[in-house]
């Protein structure tokens, strides 16, 4: 067991966690969507991707686009969350929370093949 | 047997450098991440009051903002409003955190910049670029030493483009230097990984040529074989000073071996018997522009005294004894085998070298590898006896001018003899053909040669060069080489005033595998011949007219000014011999 291993596959699931945990509930629920876990999630995701960065393999380079992707549907919904709270006058209510919490649906989407390739690598690894 | 071709493939190492950049900054922008994020999170979480004084906290939006123009040290003050004291202290507390993260991760980025790895890393992406965008054919030259500045030099004077190999920064550095008329591109790297001559261009297919420089025997052995493996057939040159890594270079394809110590043997054994055969060979040897040197005045009765017996006084008293003269050896090792009077000891100590009785001697050979050591032993032995045949050997390049103002009777230069070996052998394969047969004709023949050479070209030698009288370089020459009473006296004159010869002496005339050495003005020529010539570049000029030009052809051959133009021909009734050839220029490009 190294730490490097267990350090990566921590973030990689905390990601899909916290993203997974934002993006449950009704959609356009302003209640069941706290911001506090998607500003947890953005972050986490970030440190995520700049783990896997440097990776030369094939796997690697999967992983690390993978990530890009989620962190640009994170980063969409954080913009379009500053929008709606920030400078639209319709304000934090149906639609808005609507666009946000989809957007993030689709990062959990990539942090689920993340999340799918890390477990390939492991299994893989114990058959070599 | 048909045997599989290897091949390297691209390589794992020249992939994108941006890897390395990236996996180097993982824990700066980890940490700078965090350091954010704690701070953002903090502001959110820290209770406020509104400009009404109600309690109010901070959003993301307003966080994030205040942090990143914080953070960045641009400081637009406290927004949306007023702080309050636990606002200002969590602040005060991540303004030292986020400066020291951009400190940390700006640092490492510029670390990194200079970094030794790095920069190899990005030198060998250039290099590989470089080289497999070489459009030219090319030489590659591993080892750039002394032999391989040299040649460098020279090759590079004949537009031939180089590939250079090194495993020394310092030498790779000296490309830099060096003034080149074209682009050579040199890394540093271990030269006996296979991987780093197939970047390289080894496999390049306008690779012509494989040159193995370096110092290390073994290494010039692994770059032969590599490529004679890799590349089948590939002309290779080696350098060795050992005959039995020359054997096991010679049992991978048909490498060209050159063994500087050997070849300076033939060199002396050649200035004993023949000088004035040595002093041609030095001559043509030495590139365009040299100046005839000076015949040689070696003593061929006495006895000589040689100080310093490796490799290189080996080589020298084995000549000199198999000559029958008398030899005393001075050196710091006593060799049993050796047939000659023997001094152990320093020759530098004037006692040892009382001992060698320089007063009665008649030649002194200083051949250490220390130029420092030559340069004393020389002096040393000059005093004793000023009359001295005196022959040096010189080791290092900055010390020229040292031997030179010694005034050396005869300077021997390792370095040199490998350069121009390997030069004439490039440069012009007939002068090399030229050189091998040379001797055998011995003394009268070649001081007859440096005559014909002084009458016709004066005493620097301008340049070498070879004529093929085939039907693609010669067009011109078709219909009179076919008559079969073709000479080539009625060829070499001045398309200007024909009772006037061009400045050129033909050196050697190749037809097939035959040569004949200083082709006189009666030999017959037939299609297919090559020339080596030696003269004036105007000569060469003139030549390739003559070659190519129906016109001038007529004059050269028949002296028969014929108009240029059909129609002038038509009126005149003069038209150039062999009727089928359209006359006039369209043929020049050839």
């Amino acid at each position: 067991m190294s730490l490097e291993k267990v350090v990566f596959g921590f973030f990689v699931l905390l990601a899909a966690t916290l993203n997974f945990g934002f993006f449950l509930g009704d959609l356009s629920d302003p209640a069941l969507h706290n911001v506090y876990e998607l500003f947890a999630a953005v972050v986490v995701n970030l440190i995520a991707t700049v783990l896997k960065f440097g990776d030369r393999t094939q796997i690697g380079a999967v992983h690390l686009a993978t990530s890009l992707v989620a962190d640009l549907q994170l980063i969409a919904a954080a913009l379009a969350w500053a929008y709606a709270t920030q400078i639209s006058s319709a304000g934090w209510d149906g639609p808005a929370v609507a666009s946000v919490v989809s957007l993030s649906g689709g990062a959990l989407l990539a942090n689920l093949v993340s999340v799918a390739l890390l477990v390939i690598e492991t299994v893989s690894f114990h058959r070599r | 047997m048909i045997r599989r071709r290897v091949a390297f493939g691209p390589s794992a190492e020249t992939s994108s450098t941006i890897f390395l950049l990236l996996r180097r900054m993982r824990a700066p922008l980890i940490v700078l991440i965090t350091i954010f994020a704690i701070s953002v999170f903090g502001l959110t979480l820290i209770p406020g009051r509104d400009a009404a004084g109600q309690p109010a906290r901070m959003g993301f939006f307003d966080a994030f903002y205040f942090m990143s123009y914080t953070a960045t040290t641009i400081g637009y003050g406290e927004i949306p409003h007023p702080f309050t004291g636990a606002q200002r202290l969590w602040v005060m507390a991540t303004i030292y955190l986020t400066v020291v993260g951009w400190a940390y991760a700006i640092g490492s980025l510029l670390t990194l910049l200079q970094d030794r790895a790095f920069h190899q890393a990005l030198a060998l992406r250039r290099f590989t670029r470089t080289v497999a965008r070489l459009r030219e054919p090319f030489l590659l030259i591993v080892g750039y030493g002394q032999t391989g500045r040299l040649l460098g030099g020279r090759l590079d004077l004949l537009g031939r483009r180089l590939v250079v190999l090194d495993t020394s920064a310092e030498h790779i550095d000296a490309l830099d230097i060096d003034a080149y008329h074209s682009d050579v591109p040199g890394l540093v790297a271990d030269v006996q990984n296979p991987r780093i001559l197939a970047v390289a261009g080894l496999e390049h297919p306008r690779c012509e040529g494989v040159l193995a420089l370096t110092d290390d025997d073994e290494v010039n052995l692994l770059v032969a074989m590599t490529a004679a493996l890799v590349r089948p057939g590939l002309p290779v040159i080696a350098r060795t000073v050992s005959p039995s890594i020359e054997h096991r270079m010679r049992a991978f394809g048909s490498p060209t071996v050159v063994n500087p110590f050997d070849r300076f043997g033939d060199h002396v054994r050649l200035a004993l018997h023949a000088p004035t055969s040595y002093q041609l060979m030095s001559w043509l040897m030495s590139g365009p522009g040299a100046q005839l040197p000076e015949p040689g005045r070696l003593p061929t009765t006495g006895r000589w005294v040689v100080c310093g017996y490796g490799r290189f006084g080996r080589e020298v008293s084995e000549d000199l004894r198999a000559d029958g003269l008398e030899l005393t050896v001075i050196d710091l090792n006593r060799d049993e085998d050796l047939g000659a009077e023997m001094i152990v000891g320093d020759a530098s100590d004037p006692a040892v070298l009382a001992g060698a009785r320089l007063a009665e001697a008649v030649g002194f050979v200083a051949g250490t590898a220390n130029d420092t050591t030559n340069l004393s032993l020389v002096a040393a032995a000059r005093k004793i006896n000023p009359s001295l045949y005196v022959a040096a050997r010189q080791n290092r390049p900055a010390h020229a001018p040292l031997f030179a103002a010694m005034e050396i009777d005869w300077l021997l230069v390792p370095a040199e003899v490998m350069a121009r070996e390997i030069y004439a052998q490039l440069s012009t394969p007939l002068l090399w053909r030229f050189l091998q047969d040379m001797p055998e004709r011995g003394d009268d023949w070649a001081a007859g040669m440096i005559d014909r050479l002084r009458d016709h070209c004066g005493t620097r030698l301008r340049t070498l060069w070879k004529v093929s009288l085939s039907p693609r370089d010669a067009p011109a020459l078709t219909h009179w080489l076919g008559t079969g009473d073709a000479r080539l006296g009625d060829l070499l004159k001045s398309p200007h005033d024909r009772s006037r010869p061009l400045t050129a002496v033909p050196l050697l005339l190749l037809r097939g595998q035959e040569a004949t050495l200083g082709p006189d003005d009666d030999v017959g020529l037939e299609a297919d011949d090559e020339i080596l010539f030696a003269g004036e570049p105007a000569a060469r000029r003139a030549l390739l007219e003559t070659m190519t030009d129906h016109i001038v052809r007529e004059y050269v051959l028949y002296g028969r000014n014929v108009p240029s133009g059909r129609l002038w021909q038509r009126m005149s009734g003069r038209n150039p011999t062999g009727g089928k050839d359209r006359p006039g220029k369209e043929k020049n490009g050839g």
